[in-house]
């Protein structure tokens, strides 16, 4: 994929300067990237040796090796376990296994502090200090002495330290504007921003004050990364929280993973999506998701003819040509091509799209990556059997598409549909309008104050655990429970899951006594 | 309708009744019973619902399960990383150890978080556990998923809830046999073949 591709560039051009800069907080070093023999093991399964880990479970349960036998898969990232149903995985931070003794009725059971010596026999012969048997979930691990030694420093280094950006009053959070982002959407998601705050710091629920940092970067992308190590050096904070991009947000993406910093449900039309990250969560896939709808559309279309000539047509340098890569990949899985008719970068302002349709020759179906200025500025509409939109970068309903081309118009919608959204987004609307914060990009806005609100829930499942790859399992856990999901149908996340809503509806125009309405073509799509 | 099973009914493993409603920790200690695992007999009704098989073909729930052969299913979902690997597990090794029976099963898991499993998703995950082409996995809309789940008494309020419970049926009308808990391959291949015979015993006097 081509967001990967962007994604492995950027790691080497910017590997030496987050190294660098990684660790210039006392506390990030057991969080920050170089891996320990002992990280290895917890987080990938693989051995000092390079062999993979292997897990036997007693009880005539079959045996697991490398990343499946790892522990993170139950204890989790942060050490603290977790509940499934009705099993527990007990907390294995070094202050839990080593210090205190563990009360009857806690997780722990009832017993004494392990000690290096019966920690190694705990995980080789599942045998706790007490002598007795570890559940038969617990798989045994072989460890030579080597590995057990590095396996039990990491342990150790899992304990719940001092967390940058949290006080016993206050929550220091950050939202991060890249250059590129629209003026106007910055100003909207500012407005809501700051009056959450507010908000939340006047709740009786509220256990700290939110203290908000604006990052606002400047200049070319490559030099983001480092603007950001710098901000963090001089705000410390403990997570990022929601923000806007471009159409490139890998610098900030990279930034929150090298430094191990949650970066929460930010508005951006081209999130990263990376098997194996772990910090960055966002609402959807925005384009890439909308290419994945329109390939499924096209290649639907494609069973009923023999052949079918496709043009897409993007302006270089804006989302849609992140979009335009998916969908180009996702149609020769197919066995579709497409070509692509690309425009000139920075214009908006419809100049050539006119003459790029003109000149793009005969197509059966158009696929359109573009903004509100050019979509208006498209004339008459060429021969064709389809024309597929971009609904986030079209500007959802209030899409200015020329009325002689709403017939033909499909429009992936990676959203619930005007007239099934109610309450999820009449309420923060509603919010709004108490609060008189003008709106100028209401469902940008709306997904920033679900971000807000995601935050805020989520703190009161911390308690006081700020560690933060917990903020990460716990909103993993209790997103689907959060009431107000905005534009979403509905938000899930679970281990190893980025992105909160999963498909979309393509829909269509149709007009009613003068009013221009979006309405769903079919049943929400996960493609 | 779920009826306990009483003393006389001929099954292991009722040592272990009231297991399944105490919690489990890892790290307490295991009492001396071959499993950690409760059993029931219940009567479900399967719900007309489509799903979404592992293969992309749509298809509906009851005609898939009524096909005629005895049915093991389950509920998992593919970034379950703590009991669904195990549950998993415990279908693959019973698969094996049927041997040459294996060809008269029918293997079903059914996703509880189906926008995140979608068919490539699932068939990864079914792959990992070699299923054979007796073992299917089924994704479709979360409204299915959960209407599946809800008749089968394992909707706990969301995929974080749920638990480990197996499900055996000899073949269509007879009851279900429902497993909570973590049962061994071994005792469901017990379970399995004790099922069967007494549903042949039934057959026969009819």
């Amino acid at each position: 994929m081509p967001d990967r591709d962007a994604m492995t560039a950027w790691r080497l051009v910017t590997a030496s300067l987050a190294l660098a800069a990684a660790c210039g907080l006392p506390e990030c070093a057991t969080a920050a990237v170089p891996a320990s023999a002992g990280e290895s093991i917890y987080l990938q399964g693989v051995l000092g040796s390079g062999a993979p880990l292997v897990g036997n479970r007693t009880n005539g349960g079959a045996s697991t090796q490398g990343a499946d036998a790892a522990c993170v898969n139950c204890h989790q990232r942060s050490g603290l376990g977790s509940t499934e149903g009705n099993t527990l995985i007990p907390p294995i931070t070094g202050d839990n296994l080593f210090h205190g003794h563990a009360h009857s009725g806690s997780m722990h059971g009832n017993r004494s502090p392990y000690t290096p010596a019966t920690l190694a026999r705990a995980i080789r012969e599942g045998v706790d200090p007490e002598g007795r048997t570890l559940s038969s979930l617990m798989p045994r691990y072989a460890l030579d002495d080597a590995d057990m030694a590095a396996l039990v420093a990491y342990l150790k280094s899992l304990a719940v330290h001092r967390v940058p950006g949290v006080t016993p009053s206050e929550l220091h959070l950050a939202t991060i504007f890249t250059p590129d982002a629209d003026p106007v959407k910055r100003r909207g998601v500012l407005d809501v921003l700051e009056h959450y705050v507010v908000e939340q710091n006047g709740s009786a629920s509220a256990n700290r004050r939110w203290q908000l940092h604006i990052w606002q970067l400047a200049g070319p992308a490559t030099t983001w990364q480092a603007q950001l190590e710098h901000d963090l050096q001089s705000e410390p904070v403990f997570a990022v929280l929601s923000g806007l991009g471009g159409s490139n947000w890998g610098p900030v993406h990279e930034f929150c993973e090298q430094n191990a910093i949650p970066c929460l449900f930010p508005n951006v039309e081209v999130p990263i999506a990376s098997d194996g990250d772990f910090y960055s969560l966002y609402f959807s896939r925005g384009v890439l998701l909308e290419a994945e709808l329109i390939g499924t559309d096209l290649a639907r279309l494609a069973r009923d003819t023999q052949h079918l000539a496709i043009v897409q047509v993007y302006r270089a340098g804006d989302s849609g040509e992140a979009a335009a890569h998916v969908l180009t990949t996702r149609l020769r899985e197919h066995g579709l091509s497409v070509r692509d008719r690309i425009l000139a970068a920075g214009g908006t302002s419809g100049r050539g799209v006119a003459a790029a349709l003109r000149e793009a020759g005969k197509a059966d179906a158009l696929v359109l990556w573009l903004r509100p200025d050019d979509i208006a500025a498209l004339g008459s509409p060429p021969v064709v059997r389809q024309v597929y939109l971009s609904g986030l970068m079209g500007g959802l309903e209030a899409i200015p598409l020329p009325a002689s081309w709403r017939g033909l118009a499909r429009l992936a919608y990676p959203f619930a549909t005007p007239d099934h959204r109610g309450a999820q987004v009449n309420y923060p609307l509603g919010w709004f309008s108490l609060r008189k914060i003008p709106l100028v990009a209401a469902q940008v806005q709306v997904d920033t104050y679900v971000a807000c609100g995601l935050m805020a829930e989520v703190g009161t499942h911390l308690a006081d655990t700020y560690v933060r790859p917990y903020l990460i399992e716990q909103l993993q856990g209790m997103a689907e429970h959060h009431l107000v999901t905005g534009y979403y149908p509905h938000l899930t996340l679970g281990y190893r899951q980025q992105f909160a809503s999963k498909g979309g509806y393509m829909a269509r125009l149709t007009e009613e006594h003068g009013t221009v309405r979006v309405v769903a073509d079919g049943d929400w799509i996960v493609p | 309708m779920l009826r306990l099973l009483g003393v006389a009914a001929p099954l292991i493993g009722l040592a272990a009744v009231g297991a399944a409603f105490s919690q489990e920790s890892s790290e307490q200690s295991a009492p001396p019973r071959a499993s950690h695992s409760f059993m029931s007999s219940a009567q479900y009704t399967v719900p007309d619902v489509r799903l979404v098989r592992d293969d992309g073909k749509a298809v509906a729930l009851p005609e898939e399960m009524n096909d005629g052969r005895p049915v093991v299913l389950n509920f998992i979902y593919t970034t379950c990383s703590t009991i669904c690997p195990l549950m998993s597990q415990t279908l693959a090794q019973f698969d094996h150890e049927l041997g040459a029976d294996r060809g008269r099963v029918h293997l079903m898991s059914i996703s509880i978080d189906p926008e995140e499993d979608t068919v490539a998703r699932l068939h990864a995950y079914a792959q990992k556990f070699h299923a054979g082409p007796e073992w299917q996995h089924y994704t479709g809309t979360a409204q299915a998923s959960l209407t599946a789940q809800r008749a089968f008494n394992v909707w706990r309020g969301d995929k974080m809830g749920h638990s480990s419970v197996t499900f055996v049926r000899a073949a269509p009308g007879t009851p279900w046999l429902r497993i909570e808990g973590f049962v061994t391959p071994g005792e469901l291949l017990q379970q399995y073949h004790h099922l069967l015979e007494q549903s042949g015993a039934t057959v026969a006097t009819r």
